[in-house]
């Protein structure tokens, strides 16, 4: 069994009348002759993983290295207890979370690249999100994991999941279209429906650059790791509103390898362009390099 | 077909910032380490190519390459240590920068790295694919195509390999 495709998951899907995440069981366990109960500990493991990294960012509000970030999940979970935000809970609390990780994964703490470290935000964000306000099980969110890493292979296998290769379409784009798949699938759509999330969420982040101001996994990246966590849920209010996208998820998962191959080398993770080379860019990095 | 498990995407667990030039440069230097024997170098000259040359102090692949070559893993909360743990090993180590693509292999993510310890000599070859997914594609003087996820273990891969491989190349470190 070999998953080339979205067409192929989704016709194995049909024919076998399981999910997402039980398709990529059901593979994992092929390939490597190891038990389901085992793979899916192990996934349960790295969702304990991402769990600490959460609860460790939330409550921390010490700058990284550098100084240029940090202190912002604390800022947002004081908004959050406010009780006057704009978004509903659900996305406050999932950005209040990828910004908890993507912190931590700036001062050099441990988290779980998912599926890069500097796109490592979203899931957790979206997921932990989930399970507070509708009280999913831990195993629940572990077959959402499943679900991330059957359309992050197609994705990461017909296209790239590294800024230096693809841009930040490839990374926090590619991390966005799982999330909005997982989503679609935790709250029990279809798999067509999880696919259809997934292409319009990678949809709406083809073309973005990589230009990491003085090469730091900092700024831009924790704060379009927050974003990404509403466009994730967008894309799966979409998908199960019945809403299709018009371009087949295959094609636009090759579109962003197009788009990142013709993407210019300093847009591509060199911190040669884009945000790196603003005026201020420029001045943080002095500053940095100096030290 | 580069990523071959669910593990490849939900992972490697690691240490920030960077899957692809901090994880995934750990298993190089480490894959370095195993090579020697499990032996830390004595002397090491590392060039960094393209991207890596360009983002590599603020990515912490200085430290993850060091880390690895000391013999830490990609979860080893030690590496934002490794250049302090290397200066007090005594290690020789120097960095090199070539802002332009590596002409062995086509990625903006790839390093060379020639460590010595004793009278062994190994260049390993090493691009970063992304995601904690790195590939060897040099060894000597021979050119390979080994592929390493964070979690292999690299020590039986190297015992694992070809002995013309391992003759000593007669480049000056």
């Amino acid at each position: 069994m070999q998953l080339n495709s979205m067409e192929e998951l989704l016709s194995y899907c049909e024919t076998q009348n399981v999910s997402i995440a039980d398709m990529m069981i059901n593979m994992e366990s092929e390939k490597t002759e190891k038990t389901r109960e085992d793979i899916f500990n192990k996934m349960k493991d790295r969702l304990i993983k991402m769990q600490e990294a959460v609860e460790s960012g939330k409550s921390d509000g010490t700058p990284a290295p550098s100084g240029i970030s940090g202190g912002d999940a604390l800022k947002m979970g004081e908004y959050i207890n406010s009780g006057d935000t704009l978004s509903g809970s659900l996305i406050t609390r999932a950005m209040r979370y990828a910004m908890a990780t993507s912190e931590c994964n700036a001062r050099m703490g441990v988290i779980v690249a998912t599926p890069t470290a500097g796109s490592a935000g979203v899931l957790p964000g979206i997921l932990f999100s989930l399970r507070d306000n509708d009280d999913y099980s831990l195993d629940e969110l572990t077959y959402g994991l499943f679900t991330a890493s059957a359309l992050g292979y197609i994705i990461a296998n017909r296209s790239f999941v590294s800024g230096a290769a693809g841009g930040c379409q490839a990374e926090v784009g590619s991390a966005t279209a799982m999330a909005a798949g997982v989503i679609v699938e935790v709250k029990g759509g279809t798999p067509v429906q999880a696919v259809h999330a997934t292409a319009m969420a990678l949809k709406s982040l083809i073309g973005l650059v990589c230009d990491p101001v003085g090469g730091l996994v900092e700024v831009p990246c924790i704060k379009r790791n927050v974003i990404g966590t509403s466009i994730a849920f967008s894309s799966a209010d979409m998908a199960l509103a019945g809403i299709e996208s018009r371009i087949p998820c295959d094609e636009v998962i090759e579109t962003m390898y197009r788009v990142g191959r013709e993407m210019p080398r300093t847009l591509r993770e060199t911190s040669l362009g884009g945000l790196a080379t603003t005026p201020t860019g420029e001045e943080i990095k002095r500053k940095l390099y100096n030290r | 077909m580069d990523f071959q498990s669910c593990f490849d995407i939900i992972g490697p667990v690691m240490v920030g910032p960077s899957s692809s030039h901090t994880a995934g440069v750990v298993s190089i230097g480490k894959f370095t380490y195993e090579l020697l024997g499990g032996c830390q170098p004595e002397r090491v000259r590392i060039t960094l190519y393209d991207s890596f040359a360009q983002t590599y102090q603020g990515h912490g692949t200085d430290k993850a390459l060091l880390g690895g070559l000391l013999g830490m893993g990609t979860e080893d909360v030690q590496i934002k240590d490794a250049i302090a743990l290397a200066k007090e090993e005594n290690i020789d180590y120097q960095f090199l920068l070539e802002k332009d693509h590596c002409p062995y292999y086509d990625h903006p993510n790839t390093v060379i790295i020639v460590a010595e310890v004793g009278y062994r000599r190994v260049k390993v070859g090493g691009v970063s694919l992304g995601g904690g997914l790195s590939q060897i594609f040099l060894i000597n003087d021979a050119e390979t195509a080994i592929r390493l996820s964070t979690e292999d273990d690299l020590r039986s891969i190297c015992n694992r390999l070809p002995l013309y491989m391992l003759t000593n190349h007669q480049q000056e470190v």
